[in-house]
Parts: structure tokens; C-alpha cells; sequence
């Protein structure tokens, strides 16, 4: 009835409303072809620092080699930092559009580029399982254990290794095969704009599609089963990096909660990165027109819930813990939270728990743009935290192959090369993405379309309102 | 995501307001059959306190069992109420409008007969009731605050208070519409319950508020009631099967598993005994079988989770243990039973959209679940208890008596009761909420179809 | 003529190359506590009461076989687990290292029962009874439990205040393994003991036969590094109990298949 409605009512101020779908196409894959000044910067500033990481890289290999793990626990943590980040950030999109958010529409896009970063986390896996002590012991001394505490219990052929690097590599390939499927529509239409290289790439990479009906539904039944599969592959490699880098090289950790607790941070963090890109796409990107409040709004709640969901996570693990008052958990408990790795317990809490809480509980700052991405900035640096006393901490426990952790062990602080891999691996991991973001369109452009198709105002009792269409 | 036919309040009125303005016929058999169950019940509770708990299967190590087990389950029951009501409604999902204040309802019930148990299963409970209300000044003796068990009543008693407020608010506008429609002695009371009650927009407001408020407040509350009751068996160090870090949470999940199903099925009942076809929608039964796939699922994560790190430190009371659970009879094959018919038997029936909007295949799905997850409470309990450390020499194991089974199976009348009696008062399904839905119901064109749409303040 | 209270500690050390498995400290412990008869019943029903209960294993194979006691009470753990978990402080810890049961705050959660690792702490199922005959037999100094509540091993808590208020309080000497042993102040397993394989005495007298022990286990984290035999059961737990055992010195080793390795 209000066909007409949507383009020349004006809407509450508060209220944000997506761009006239005829324009978006168009606009939003010229602004992937011709990016802004601001990007060269960026990716020159990246650059740099990846080249740093890998500078740091090759001096810690030269100077300890690949033979003990403790001194590579500064480029686990980096790892698992990134690996958090970027293996869940596709699964914001796969479960948003899963729950039929109408509200997630602009950062589909920017969780699915992630699964790019697979290339990443694949290559800076390779180094780890060189360095993880194997399930037998090689020489038995003392009161020894012949074969170490591992989830995969002496077991199947080519344990861990090759299952752990199975893990990862599937996880990049489910990842990469989600960003393809989801933006072969975009890249179809972005084909008909582009000229030279990019034409034949996206021609490539779009292959056959030309939007039919049936298309589109395998092309949605596709996305939901590799987002199912996505999401097991995920808990189970996360499952791997959190037992196998972690519990398992501390004598005694024996910690269910642990795995489930790696997964929930790695949700917070990942959503909270995804915002933080979100808000600069919208204040430095130029995108604001089709970013609006809403996103910000409504995943906060969700970044709310996730803060206090690890913090619970983290309790159940304290309270059994601390109750038991058995020797070995008590020690694990002042190697972790309370004495070697104290003050970074502390960062963690305070940057990943109340600072973030104290900012998202106000649905004021919820629903500012800022308030979300603000909240996202202290929780990156708090799972930064997380990950340096969870795996810095589990490299330098001793030795992997004791019954118990009988005394506490001192914390390891990072040396000059330490320093250059973590900050210089988190910059190439930004350097890739925007790499990959001259490729693919960064908003999804299908998306944004079926959004406005779904959604009109309408007057309602004495107001304007937003009409949002459900089909099932 | 809306089907069915438009609904006018007029008619909203006379449908749900129908069993409790006209008894239906079946309502005083039912009633009778129910109250001789509880009755049987109490005189077998009765009999077990004057006797003593030597009329119990219970023993030496297993000095908990069956009515712990009890217990347990209607606790997960009683998780759903909450989890439906709180979580979908400040998620603003449209589908929750019938099912909000049936899971409410069932969770003060089975929150209330969940309590019953442990106070019961005390040596004396008429001096439980000490630490339960710690009133005890004039001795100096507080109940200690380290035990679990303290957290336990003070944990269930808020939960069962904020629940009941939740109701309670969720009750007024709809109690008010049964004052305009009842006389006499009713009328009274129903308007002494509606708390003048006029509808008028800033009474409207603060329901609203209260209504979020509690959602939000309650939800971590309904948290720590499963995370304390998990803990009653995470803080035991001794017990090795029992001292793990991810009780709580998996049995939150569980409990959300358990008590979703539930509240399908009773749904599902309330359906067809009150015919509330157009009300109860198969689009929602539809709707709470794809969530319960995505809470099972998380279930089983948790559930694996347990089972792998209990095994991964090799310790021989904890393998002794698994080892009873997995490989003797009968515990295996309760083992087989429980992991089949709560886990891969439901979700294998869920997932197909036929099956989810068949009423048989759900409410058999339901009930195969809620058996499911009693049996995984006594799995986790008994085994625990039997092997709980290496001296093989107190190893034992465990039989319900005649008692514990009564008493267990009346629990199930109990709360059936008390469902029956309150719907006979109060309307089970929310006239307000399903009249906003009608409201705010409207739709767009999307090219050539029309497609069911909400209107939406944000 | 009252003198300043001694600051006892007890402890209890069990010899278990001296343990023949005689039981007389089982029965000792019946008669003295006014523990409940075990009937075949309660046997049966898994809920015989046994305050002190000797363990028995077998070790090998026929007939090349052993037979090894285990005699096991309340351990009075330091960190006892049976003492956070109990809602109404029925069960703490005295200044004298003693584990002492409340009887009548308990209210018979029996969580206790679960979190303790030895096994030693007895519910009472039914209101206990004693044939007319036995009535007279009852201890005068010992509470009779009734039904619904908790009870277990008191170190025979009344037999160590009587020593104390009449050695300490009145005579004013001090309560040590001499007079304990000469006047039957302790425990009643320990007296009933024909091997003298259950020793009892104060921790904090160097002079007692038990401190040498205790001093020992404390000393050295590591079995390996001690000096005597002494072990506590189910050390790894952290529950630092007030009964130590000393291990058995086998001087007939068990003949055992290839493989196998002894102890």
C-alpha cells in the first residue's frame, strides 16, 4: 500500500532505514574497485608490520629452533589470539542469518571476509606442530608419565599432527567455500562494472550465476549446510588448539569447562572485532549510508550477553577449582589467575569483563554508534590477555610429561622478538583482510538489497514505524 | 512466519477464557485422578519420614539417588519457563506470544515440587527446615554459607519468587478481563488480584517495564539456580565423577533441553484439550523444534565435553567409575538407552519440517527427551557415588525401592495438578500478548507475494 | 586447682606390618560408642555401621596368594571435605585435630557421606536398636544417635576428656602415651589392640611414640623422600589427615608372574 512510502516520507531521526536498493549495487561495488586514501595508509602501516613479524619469526626460530616449545609461547598466543578472531567471525554471519536478523544485513560481509585469514592461521599452524612435544614420552625419568595427558589418548595413526592440521586446513577451506557461495550474487553483478583483470576474476569466481530462482535456493541451502558444518568443524578445532596448546602442557590441568570457555571468547571477540570494523567502516569508510545504529545496537546486546556468558564460564572453572582445594588445582589457580600470570589475569578481567560490562549496560551507549565498537576496543586487548596467560602460561609450565603441577611456576615475559611476531602477525592479519577487501565487496550487496525489500515505514496509531517482513 | 486465520480480541477473549468461565466436563475426573496420585504420594512421604529413609533402595556410598535425581529434573524443568519467557521476549521473537505464560506456570510448579525432594531426603526434615529459614538466633548457629546447600534453597527460593512476580505481572491485564466477565464471589477475588487494574496507558507502561525489567534480572537468576544445583555435585572433590568445571553450564543447557521439551508437549496437551487450534499454531510448535535442535546440540557438545575430559586423566577411580557407567549391566545399557533417546532419536526427529509440525512425532520427541535427561541425572549421580574412590572395598551399587519410585512418579501427578487447577483459574496463554500480536500483524508485498510482516519500534 | 589447658593434637598411627586383621579393635569400637548392632540385614543392605573397619584385599593368586588388612576410621583430615559441604555446621574441626560430629544440629543431608574419600561416615538409616539384654550395656558417656542423623569415629572423644580432667585438671600432670596406655584414656581401638598396631598420642609431644611419624610425613611432601614408612591414605588430595599408616614390609614377597610388579 505504501509502495511509494519509502523515499520521500521523512523518518524519525533515530531511525535508520537502508538505501533505495537501485543504488546499492552499483554504488557499493565502485567504492571495492576504486578504494579511498585512507586505505593505502592502512595498508602500507600493515605491511610494515607483517614484515616485522616475520623479521621476529626468523629470529626466533635461528636462535632456539624448533626442538623445545617454551620459547614459543608469545607465537602461540598471537596464534590463538587471531585464530579466535578469525575462525568464529564467519559464524556471526552464519548464525545471524540463521536466526533471520534483519539487523545483520551490513556485517555479513565483514565476518564472512574473515574466513580469509584461513590462509593465515593455516600457515602460522605449521610452526606449532613442530614445536608440540609428542604423546610418548622419549625418555622416562623419575615418576614420569609414559604417555602425557592428551585428548587423543595415545590414539589413532598420525596423532596429533595430522589431525590437528586436518582440522585447521578444513576450517579454512569450509570458511573460504561460506565467502564464496555468499557473495557469488555480488560478484556476478560486480562483473558487469568491472573491466580488465578484476572482470576476469570476478568472472571466474562468479561462475554460472545468473540469479534464477533455483539458484538462489541452492544457494541459501548451501550456506545453511556448510554454516551447520562450519560451526562443528569450528568447535572441534577450537576444541584441538584449546586442549592440545593449552590443557595438555600443563601436568595435571584437567579442566573440562576449558574448551567451551576458548569457544565463548572467541565469540566475544570475534563480534566485537566485527563491530570495531563495522564502526570504521561508517565513520572512516565512507559507508554510513548503509551502516546504520541498528547493527550497533542490536549485536551489542548480544556482546553484553557474550561478555557475561565467558565471566560464568570462567567462575564455573574457579569456583570447582578453588572448592576442592586439591594441590594440583590450587597451584593451576595461582599459575593462571592469581600469582605467575596475575597481572595479566587482571588485564584480562578488567578489559574482557568489567569494563565492557559497565559500558554495554546502558542502553544509551548500547544504542550509539560508538558504544559497541568502544566496548569491542577493551575486549580485543583483554582476549589478547586471555591468550597470553592461557598459552604463554601452558608453554612454560614444565614439563609436559609430569603427573601434577607441584609448585607454581614463574611467569615468562616476552623478549624484543616476542614482541615483534605478536604485534607484527596481528598487523599482516589486518594487512590480508584489506588485501581482501579490494576483492569483495565489504558490505554484501544481496543482502542489503532483499533488506530493503523487506522493510517499509508504515503509520501506525500516531506514529511512524518500520514494517519488517518475515517470510518464512 | 505468521499463518492462520486474523483473530479479533472479542473472540480472543471467548476462546481463552473458556475453560475457566465454562468447566469442561473432563475437569473433575481429572482433577479426581490427579489428587488420588498426590495422595498416594504424601501418605508414602509420610510413611518414609516415620519410618525413616531405611525404607529407601539407598546405601553406603550411594547415599544419593533416586529423589536427588528427582529433584534435579524438575529443576530442568523448570528452566524452560524462563528461558522461553525472558529470552524470546526481550529478543522480541513473535512466535513466543502462546507459549510465554504456559512455561512460566510450569516453572513455578515444577520449581515448587522440585523442593519438596531434598527436604524429604534429609534424615529429619522438620529440622531442615532450620537452615531452609535460618531462623535460629537464639543459638548463634547460622547456616554456613560455604555449603552448597545453602546455595541451594537461597538460590531456588529467588527464583522462585522473581518467577512468580514475572507471572504475576504477566497476570494482571488478563485477570482484570476475567473481573469484567465473572459475578459474585469471583468477580470479587479476581478483583482484588487485577489490583485495579484500567488498562490505561501508564498502567500499560509500567507492565511493559516491569515485564523487560524482570526478563533481564531474572535471566541470570535462572542461570545460578542450575549452576548451584550442578554445584551440589562440582564443589564434591571426592566424588570424581561429580568434580568437573563444566557442570554448571551443562547443566544449565540440559536443563533448557529438558524444559523446552516439556513445554511443548504441555502445549501441545493444552492444544488439544482446550482446542486452542488457532492459538497454539503448528508454526510455533515448528518454531520450538528448530530451537530445541540448536539446544540439544549444545547439550551434547557439553555432554562430550564431560565424558572426554573425565576420561583424559586416566585416573583409575574415575575410569573404575566410567567404566561402570559404559560397560556393566545395567548401567550400560541405560547408557545407550539415555544417549539415543535424548539426543540422536529427537534431533533426527526434528529436523525434518513434516516431523516438527506433526503433534504425535513432537510430543513422542518431548517425552522421549524429558525420560532421557531424568536418566542422565541418575547416570551422572548414582555411577558417581558407587565408584567414587579407589578402595574397592566400599564399591557398591544401587535399586529404588517401591518408596522412591511412588514418591518420583507422584511428582509427575503433582505438577499436573497444579497445572490443571491453575488453568481452571487463570488463562494459560497470555490474552494480551496474543492480542498485540493481532495488532501489530500486518504485511508487506514483496513482488508478487505477500509476506506476513511485524511492526517494529526499533 | 586448675591449671592452663594443654594444647593436645592427636593422631593415630597404623602399623600395617603389624595388622594381623583381628578385628577386636572393631569390636572394641562397638561396645565403647554404643554403635547400633549389624545385623545380617544391614549387611546386606549395604548400611552396617563400622566406625573402624578393617579392609581386606587379595593379593595374587591361588595359592599363591595374600591376604592384606586395611584397617580404616575417620582420617580427621585437616582439610576435611566433609566439613565445607554440611549447611548447618554439624561436622567441624576442633582445636585438638579432632573431626567432631554434631549430633544434634545434623539434619541428615548426607552430603558428607559423598564428599568423604574414606568412606567412614555412617547414617542411621532406622531408629538404632538393642536387644532388652544388651540395655544395661550401653556407655554412659556416649550419645545414643537416633534416627536420621550422621555419626562416625570420634577418636573416643569421652574417653580423651575424662583423661584430661582427671590426669590435666585435677592431678595436674599432662595426658601422654604413659598414663594414656596405663589408664585407658585412649581410644578404645588402640587399647584393644593384642599387636599394638593402632598407636595414639599427642602430635605436639615430642615424646610421644606417634610424633616421630608425623613429623616425618610433614616434613617431606615426596614418599619417596621419607625416612619412615609412614603414608597417609589418599595423600594426592590434599586432605592432610591425623592418621598416618606405615607401610607393610613384605619379607616374603608374592612370587608373581613376569610383568607384574609387587606392591
Amino acid at each position: 500500500m505504501a509502495e511509494h512510502a519509502h523515499h520521500h516520507q521523512p523518518y524519525p531521526d533515530d531511525m535508520w532505514v537502508f538505501p533505495r536498493r537501485e543504488t546499492a549495487a552499483q554504488d557499493l561495488v565502485s567504492r571495492t574497485i576504486a578504494p579511498i586514501s585512507r586505505y593505502r595508509i592502512a595498508l602500507i602501516i600493515t605491511g610494515v608490520l607483517l614484515a616485522l613479524g616475520v623479521v621476529g619469526f626468523i629470529a626466533r626460530a635461528a636462535t632456539d629452533g624448533f626442538d623445545d616449545h617454551a620459547p614459543w609461547g608469545y607465537y602461540m598466543a598471537v596464534f590463538s589470539f587471531l585464530f579466535m578472531i578469525t575462525g568464529a567471525a564467519p559464524l556471526v554471519a552464519v548464525g545471524f542469518r540463521f536466526t533471520k536478523s534483519h539487523w545483520r544485513r551490513p556485517l555479513s560481509r565483514i565476518s564472512e571476509l574473515f574466513a580469509v585469514l584461513g590462509v593465515l592461521n593455516v600457515l602460522m599452524f605449521i610452526p606449532l606442530l613442530m614445536v608440540l612435544p609428542p604423546l610418548k614420552n622419549p625418555e622416562v625419568v623419575g615418576h614420569q608419565l609414559e604417555i602425557r595427558r592428551s585428548i587423543w589418548f595415545g590414539g589413532p595413526i598420525g596423532s596429533p599432527y595430522w589431525w590437528d592440521m586436518l582440522g585447521v586446513v578444513g576450517l579454512a577451506v569450509l570458511g573460504m567455500a561460506i565467502l564464496w557461495l555468499s557473495a557469488m550474487p555480488d560478484l556476478a553483478g560486480a562483473k558487469l562494472t568491472a573491466t580488465g583483470f578484476r572482470r576476469k576474476l570476478y568472472g571466474l569466481l562468479a561462475g554460472r550465476w545468473y540469479g534464477s530462482k533455483r539458484q538462489w535456493n541452492i544457494q541459501k541451502a548451501g550456506l545453511a549446510m556448510l554454516g551447520a558444518f562450519y560451526f562443528m568443524f569450528l568447535l572441534f578445532v577450537q576444541f584441538i588448539v584449546a586442549s592440545e596448546f593449552g590443557m595438555a602442557l600443563v601436568p595435571g590441568w584437567k579442566d573440562s569447562i576449558f574448551p567451551p570457555l576458548y569457544t565463548i571468547v572467541s565469540f566475544q571477540s570475534s563480534l566485537a572485532t566485527i563491530l570495531l570494523v563495522l564502526f570504521i567502516l561508517r565513520k572512516w569508510g565512507g559507508y554510513e549510508q548503509y551502516i546504520g545504529v541498528s547493527p550497533f545496537w542490536s549485536a551489542s546486546k548480544i556482546l553484553f550477553a557474550l561478555t557475561m556468558l565467558w565471566t560464568y564460564h570462567l567462575w564455573a572453572f574457579f569456583i570447582t577449582f578453588w572448592y576442592g582445594r586439591l594441590q594440583v588445582e590450587q597451584n593451576i589457580l595461582k599459575y593462571f589467575l592469581f600469582e605467575s600470570y596475575g597481572w595479566v589475569f587482571f588485564v584480562n578481567v578488567v578489559f574482557s569483563f568489567f569494563t565492557p560490562f559497565f559500558i554495554l549496560l546502558w542502553n544509551p551507549v548500547r544504542k550509539k554508534a560508538w558504544g559497541a565498537p568502544l566496548a569491542a576496543c577493551f575486549i580485543l586487548v583483554g582476549t589478547l590477555a586471555f591468550n597470553i596467560r592461557i598459552f604463554v602460561g601452558a608453554f612454560n609450565a614444565g614439563h609436559t610429561f609430569d603427573h601434577f603441577l607441584e609448585t607454581v611456576p614463574p611467569p615468562a615475559w616476552p623478549d624484543l622478538w616476542d614482541i615483534f611476531m605478536v604485534g607484527g602477525f596481528i598487523g599482516g592479519a589486518v594487512f590480508i583482510y584489506l588485501l581482501a577487501a579490494r576483492v569483495f565487496p565489504i558490505l554484501s550487496v544481496w543482502e542489503i538489497k532483499e533488506g530493503a525489500l523487506y522493510q517499509k515505514m508504515e503509520n501506525f496509531m500516531h506514529g511512524r514505524y518500520m514494517v519488517l517482513a518475515k517470510p518464512e | 512466519m505468521q499463518e492462520g486465520r486474523a483473530l479479533t480480541p472479542t473472540q480472543i477473549n471467548r476462546d481463552l477464557l473458556r475453560p475457566i468461565l465454562e468447566q469442561p466436563k473432563w475437569f473433575w475426573p481429572a482433577v479426581f485422578v490427579l489428587s488420588l496420585i498426590v495422595l498416594v504420594g504424601v501418605s508414602v512421604a509420610g510413611y518414609m519420614i516415620n519410618r525413616g529413609l531405611g525404607v529407601t533402595g539407598l546405601n553406603r556410598p550411594v547415599a544419593w539417588a533416586f529423589m536427588i535425581t528427582n529433584f534435579v529434573f524438575w529443576i530442568g524443568i523448570s528452566h524452560a519457563g524462563v528461558m522461553l519467557s525472558a529470552i524470546l521476549r526481550l529478543a522480541k521473537a513473535e512466535w513466543r506470544r502462546p507459549a510465554t505464560r504456559a512455561a512460566e506456570v510450569l516453572t513455578i510448579f515444577a520449581l515448587s515440587t522440585a523442593l519438596t525432594m531434598p527436604i524429604m531426603h534429609t534424615g529429619r526434615p522438620w529440622r531442615a527446615i532450620y537452615w531452609l529459614f535460618p531462623y535460629d538466633f537464639a543459638r548463634g548457629v547460622w547456616p554456613s554459607v560455604r555449603s552448597p546447600l545453602v546455595w541451594d534453597p537461597s538460590a531456588i527460593m529467588t527464583y522462585l519468587t522473581s518467577s512468580t512476580l514475572f507471572v504475576l505481572i504477566a497476570l494482571v491485564p488478563d485477570i482484570a478481563v476475567l473481573r469484567d466477565h465473572t459475578t459474585g464471589v469471583a468477580h470479587r477475588i479476581y478483583s482484588l488480584l487485577s489490583l485495579g487494574w484500567q488498562g490505561n496507558a501508564r498502567q500499560w507502561k509500567f507492565q511493559v517495564v516491569a515485564g523487560v525489567l524482570l526478563s533481564a534480572l531474572i535471566l541470570p537468576v535462572f542461570v545460578s539456580v542450575h549452576s548451584i544445583v550442578s554445584w551440589d555435585f562440582g564443589m564434591s572433590v571426592t566424588v570424581k565423577a561429580w568434580h568437573s568445571t563444566t557442570f554448571a553450564p551443562y547443566f544449565v543447557i540440559g536443563a533448557v533441553h529438558s524444559g523446552v521439551s516439556a513445554v511443548v508437549f504441555v502445549m501441545i496437551i493444552l492444544r488439544q484439550i482446550y482446542g486452542w487450534q488457532d492459538y497454539i499454531r503448528k508454526e510455533h510448535i515448528d518454531a520450538l523444534g528448530r530451537l530445541l535442535i540448536v539446544v540439544a546440540t549444545a547439550w551434547f557438545y557439553f555432554l562430550c565435553m564431560e565424558i572426554i575430559f573425565g576420561i583424559y586423566g586416566r585416573e583409575a577411580d574415575e575410569l573404575a567409575m566410567r567404566e561402570m557407567q559404559f560397560l556393566q549391566y545395567p548401567w550400560n545399557v541405560l547408557m545407550i538407552i539415555f544417549a539415543g533417546i535424548t539426543y540422536f532419536l529427537p534431533v533426527a526427529l526434528w529436523l525434518p519440517r513434516t516431523f516438527r509440525r506433526n503433534l504425535w512425532i513432537m510430543s513422542f520427541a518431548c517425552i522421549s527427551v524429558n525420560v532421557g535427561m531424568w536418566l542422565e541425572r541418575y547416570l551422572i549421580i548414582v555411577p558417581g557415588l558407587a565408584r567414587k574412590q579407589v578402595f574397592t572395598f566400599t564399591w557398591q551399587t544401587y535399586m529404588p525401592s517401591w518408596v522412591e519410585l511412588t514418591l518420583v512418579l507422584s511428582t509427575f501427578g503433582l505438577v499436573s495438578l497444579l497445572l490443571l487447577l491453575f488453568s481452571r483459574v487463570f488463562p494459560l496463554i497470555p490474552l494480551y500478548d496474543i492480542k498485540e500480536g493481532e495488532f501489530l500483524r500486518t504485511s508487506v508485498q514483496v513482488g508478487r507475494r505477500t509476506v506476513p510482516a511485524t511492526i517494529r519500534e526499533d | 586447682m586448675a591449671t592452663e589447658r594443654v594444647n593436645h593434637k592427636w593422631g593415630m598411627v597404623i602399623d600395617l606390618d603389624r595388622c594381623t586383621g583381628c578385628q577386636a579393635c572393631v569390636v572394641a569400637c562397638h561396645a565403647e560408642n554404643n554403635v547400633p548392632i549389624n545385623t545380617q540385614d544391614r549387611f546386606l543392605q549395604h548400611r552396617a555401621y563400622e566406625w573402624i573397619r578393617i579392609e581386606r584385599y587379595w593379593e595374587g593368586e591361588f595359592p599363591n596368594v595374600k591376604a592384606r588388612f586395611l584397617p580404616v576410621l575417620c582420617q580427621h583430615c585437616e582439610n576435611a571435605p566433609c566439613e565445607p559441604v554440611c549447611p548447618v555446621y554439624a561436622t567441624y574441626h576442633n582445636d585438638q585435630g579432632l573431626n567432631v560430629q554434631i549430633y544434634n544440629r545434623c539434619v541428615g543431608t548426607r552430603y558428607c557421606i559423598n564428599n568423604c574419600p574414606y568412606q567412614v561416615r555412617f547414617f542411621n538409616w532406622w531408629e538404632p536398636q538393642w536387644p532388652a539384654t544388651l540395655r544395661n550395656q550401653l556407655n554412659p558417656d556416649v550419645t545414643v544417635r537416633s534416627r536420621g542423623i550422621m555419626e562416625k569415629c570420634t577418636f573416643c572423644i569421652q574417653r580423651l576428656r575424662r583423661g584430661e580432667l582427671t590426669v590435666e585438671r585435677q592431678e595436674g600432670g599432662r595426658l601422654d602415651d604413659k598414663t594414656m596406655q596405663e589408664r585407658n584414656f585412649g581410644p578404645a581401638c588402640v587399647s584393644a589392640c593384642p599387636t599394638n598396631a593402632l598407636m595414639f598420642g599427642d602430635q605436639r609431644d615430642p615424646k610421644s611414640a606417634i610424633s616421630p611419624y608425623f613429623a616425618d610425613a610433614n616434613e617431606h611432601v615426596h614418599e619417596e623422600d621419607r625416612k619412615t614408612r609412614a603414608y597417609r591414605l589418599l595423600e594426592e588430595m590434599n586432605t592432610k589427615p591425623n592418621v598416618i599408616y606405615l607401610k607393610k614390609v613384605d619379607q616374603y614377597p608374592l612370587k608373581l608372574k613376569q610383568g607384574e610388579q609387587n606392591g
